[in-house]
């Protein structure tokens, strides 16, 4: 072996080391976050960095920057707590954080665009969404690396993984399709068909071959049995059965439903209906929507808390507000004027939630039972979405 | 692949092959020989990437690259690191060059505190005075070219007004079922409709609205004396072959947007006796009296004012005035003031339903002349909404008395998913004595989501209070197209 080459795998060799083993980082550069779920993790995708804040005294503790025109989009904890991944948009990377030492360890060139991305329950492998890619990035969380690229999709928004990991879920936002994968050998076993398009669209075939509105996320029930799959343009929510991997009821709610979210207690599946700007309310035991309400324009997200449903409208600036015990709406939380709201997330004591302020650069937390807000500013440039471990409202838009 | 993403694809490649490269000419000085020129042959397709990079992108001059094959000997390594430089000096232009990597600029409000002297601080300082101001900042988001015309698109869309149009026809067939031989029978009938639409956004969360509507054709309620309207577009009907402002008026919104205020030409019925599945007859029943309560008295369009309180908790108040009279010489006569108490929720397990109450007051005649109403619908199924109104109004002896129910359906039993259809009643008691049973049915097909076919089947029946009941049958088919 020559000399060049053997400097250039040794130094190869402990760069390796050490981004494999964030323990001896840590010893030197001391310990930041010691306990992963006493911090909120927020996305800031212009100053393309993530920031950290303690949760008690809601002061930031800590901030990795990820580069210049990264523009990270989501960001989560892996189960374990070890680690922090993010998509990059505009770097077409995906991002590995260490927790403890808060130190960027590993930068992943995945495809095009990676946004949404989920974890599987053993933490072992990270699936990152690339929407512009049409592809699914598998990366390996031992040795932080992409081992299989699954092609074939059509704008993959979310993944579901089930709750024992054997099979993960794509909802695929440019079809009408859910993508099923085989989480042992990562590949795409099946496309369950979520809906047909209306017979109509012949009279009318700009509507369907101008954007596309397919189906943006599959949220998984308590159990882990059933799916519910909002699709866009169908303008329906499609219950999949994750043993037989097929579609047994498709409930129609409003026009251009974005996403099914689910309440903590399984009871409802909450859509989004930006098409009306109504919020239809699915009873999971008939799978038949008990209730529409009036919501806003340009719904984002919704959050479970208090016995509550909060939904965003994100350019309004309000968020409105459901009981889900009443069925009755239980009023509308003005965040702001002139600003943009983007995603929340719940505590996992479900008494508050924590909303990005993209205008004000804030990080508004709002007492699910008093809808009194209190202003966290400065936390970043443009915070596009926040993460709580263990949280049961981590989503992203 | 775009172009774009090939380039930035080949910047984050050469970047990255670049940061080795160097090390490896480091380590060239001390190893001259075969090394280098592996290091040359590396160079040298590196400058060919790049090449190529920029022959897809940007124009640029021709690369000094030299062959890849090129030998070794005689390449010092001052060359090589000249060779480096230059590269990177050309990666650099290719990033600053690229239209993907120009900064974002965009302009924020931010508050700022102003000292005595007119210093600007960041954070509060002792006697400073608060202001508002707005402030351009810069980030480094990459945002492709779609992302930046969407953006000034809606911008300018912001800025514009917008107009919308809903033009109907509406071709009606009577059949009399029982009646004088004088009254008409057999005859065919059309009404075309156009609405045109203008809003635009005056201040915060204030909004100007214009309807400007023609009228054109022959309804059936120019020969049938029913109580009601036949084809509620009748009630538009002002002259015919022109246009005419229905309403005109300006909203905004106040305390948190809990409160909006319409003020100008008005339709109380905007406002008042709503209902989901029996308020319009442009895409519902096509019966006036299943589209708004003949006890709210209202004929026509006028000046007023309407106020919506609604905090968003399942009730809402609302009241308001307006002039139902266009002969009228000032603003105290022909004046109907309305309020109405709402509440939305699931008394019922079935599903949500909206109730309202309305009580209304009327100086048309010279006297004070009340009317209450109530309007509902239920949803019974998530496919099936009940809908009633009642109305009960004051007359010259006694009073005027209304009542409406029927079924809307909605999200299945249909044929296409967009599709509705409804079954109605209505029947009106006046105090004078004549009476009036109204049915429709009605199916409203979604052929795209801009035009919309219906046929309709009414069902008139008229006893008037001095004898010569009649009764029609009226089938009809409605176009409507809205943009």
């Amino acid at each position: 072996m020559n000399h060049v080459t053997r400097a250039t795998l040794s130094a190869g060799l402990i760069a390796a080391l050490c981004a494999a083993s964030p323990g001896s980082t840590t010893e030197a550069q001391g310990v930041k976050i010691s306990d992963p779920t006493s911090v909120l993790l927020i996305v800031n995708r212009d100053s393309n960095d993530l920031t950290f804040m303690d949760l008690e005294s809601h002061r930031m503790v800590g901030k990795v920057f990820l580069g210049n025109n990264v523009n990270p989009h989501m960001a989560m904890f892996t189960h374990d707590g070890r680690y922090v991944v993010t998509g990059g948009t505009r770097a077409n990377k995906a991002y590995i954080v260490d927790v403890p030492t808060l130190t960027l360890v590993k930068e992943i060139p995945v495809d095009f665009a990676p946004e949404h991305m989920s974890i599987s329950p053993d933490s072992r492998y990270y699936y990152q969404g690339n929407p512009d890619g049409d592809s699914i990035s598998v990366i390996d969380m031992q040795s932080l690396t992409e081992i299989r690229r699954l092609p074939g999709f059509a704008e993959p928004l979310n993944v579901t993984f089930l709750p024992d990991g054997s099979k993960a879920y794509v909802a695929n936002y440019g079809a009408h399709w859910v993508g099923v994968i085989d989480v042992t050998r990562h590949e795409l076993l099946k496309k369950i068909h979520v809906g047909d398009v209306p017979a109509v669209h012949r009279l009318d075939p700009d509507r369907y071959l101008g954007e596309i509105h397919g189906v943006s996320s599959a949220s998984i029930s308590n159990d882990g049995r059933y799916l519910y799959a909002a699709d866009g343009d169908l303008g329906i929510v499609a219950v999949i059965d994750t043993r037989e991997d097929r579609v047994i009821k498709r409930i129609p709610v409003g026009p251009d439903p974005w996403r099914a979210f689910m309440s903590h207690d399984g009871k409802y599946s909450v859509t989004l209906n930006n098409g009306d700007e109504t919020v239809s309310v699915i009873d999971t035991a008939s799978d038949a929507v008990v209730a529409t309400f009036e919501g806003g324009p340009d719904m984002v997200g919704a959050n479970f808390a208090a016995g509550k449903a909060f939904v965003i409208s994100s350019t309004s600036g309000f968020v409105y507000a459901y009981d889900l015990g009443s069925l009755r709406p239980a009023g509308r939380i003005k965040v702001g004027t002139n600003i943009q709201i983007e995603t929340a997330t719940t505590d996992v004591a479900e008494t508050k939630l924590y909303l990005g302020n993209s205008t004000d650069q804030t990080i508004e937390i709002i007492d699910a039972r008093t809808h009194a807000i209190e202003t966290v500013g400065n936390v970043g440039l443009f915070p596009w979405g926040t993460h709580i471990m263990d949280s049961k409202d981590n989503y992203c838009h | 692949m775009r172009k774009t993403d090939r380039l930035l694809k080949s910047i984050v490649v050469i970047t990255l092959v670049l940061g080795g490269t160097r090390g490896l000419a480091a380590q060239a000085a001390a190893e001259p020989g075969g090394e280098r020129q592996a290091l040359l042959e590396r160079i040298s397709e590196l400058e060919r990437r790049l090449g190529d990079s920029r022959t897809a992108g940007a124009a640029e001059e021709p690369a000094a690259a030299e062959p890849a094959g090129a030998q070794a000997q005689g390449v010092t390594l001052q060359d090589l690191l000249e060779r480096l430089e230059a590269l990177e000096a050309r990666l650099s232009t290719l990033e600053t060059q690229t239209v993907m990597s120009e900064p974002e600029t965009r302009v924020r409000r931010v508050v700022v505190w102003v000292d005595e002297d007119g210093v600007q601080h960041d954070e509060e300082v002792p006697g400073a005075r608060e202001v508002v101001t707005y402030e351009r900042e810069r980030v480094y988001r990459r945002q492709t070219i779609n992302e930046k015309i969407e953006e000034a698109l809606a911008a300018d869309a912001d800025e514009r007004v917008s107009v919308g149009i809903d033009a109907a026809f509406a071709t009606q067939f009577t059949g009399k079922t029982s009646g004088d031989a004088g009254l008409p029978g057999g005859e065919a009938y059309g009404l075309a409709s156009a609405d045109l639409y203008f809003t635009a956004r005056v201040a915060q969360y204030t909004l100007f609205f214009a309807d400007i509507v023609g009228l054109s054709g022959s309804p059936p309620d120019a020969q049938i004396p029913s109580l009601s309207l036949i084809n509620g577009y009748t009630a538009r009907l002002g002259e015919q072959n022109q246009l005419n402002l229905r309403e005109a008026w300006v909203r905004t919104e106040l305390f948190s947007q809990s409160l909006a205020l319409s003020a100008g030409r008005l339709d109380l019925t905007n406002y008042f006796d709503l209902n989901n599945v029996a308020n319009d007859e442009t895409s519902q029943f096509i019966s006036d009296t299943l589209v708004n309560n003949p006890a709210l008295g209202l004929s026509s369009n006028g000046a007023g004012v309407a106020a919506v309180f609604d905090p968003r908790v399942g009730i809402n108040v609302k009241a308001g005035f307006q002039q139902s009279n266009p002969e009228a010489e000032n603003l105290s006569q022909s004046i109907y003031s309305l309020v109405e108490v709402g509440y939305v929720g699931t008394p019922i397990p079935t599903g949500e339903g909206n109730y309202r109450v309305w009580f209304r007051t009327d100086n048309s005649s010279g006297t004070r002349a009340t009317a209450v109403g109530v309007s509902l619908d239920q949803k019974l199924t998530p496919e099936a909404t009940l809908f009633a109104r009642f109305g009960s109004a004051e007359a010259e002896v006694d009073r005027d008395t209304f009542y409406s129910l029927g079924v809307g359906f909605a999200n299945g039993l249909v044929w296409n998913r967009w599709d509705t259809w409804g079954v109605g009643y209505a029947h009106s008691d006046l105090d004078a004595g004549d009476r009036e049973h109204v049915a429709e049915f009605y199916y409203s097909l979604g052929l795209s989501d801009r035009l919309r076919l219906s046929p309709h089947l009414q069902y008139f029946r008229v006893e008037p209070a001095g004898g010569g009941e009649f009764g029609y049958v009226v089938a009809g088919v409605r176009f409507q197209a809205g943009f």
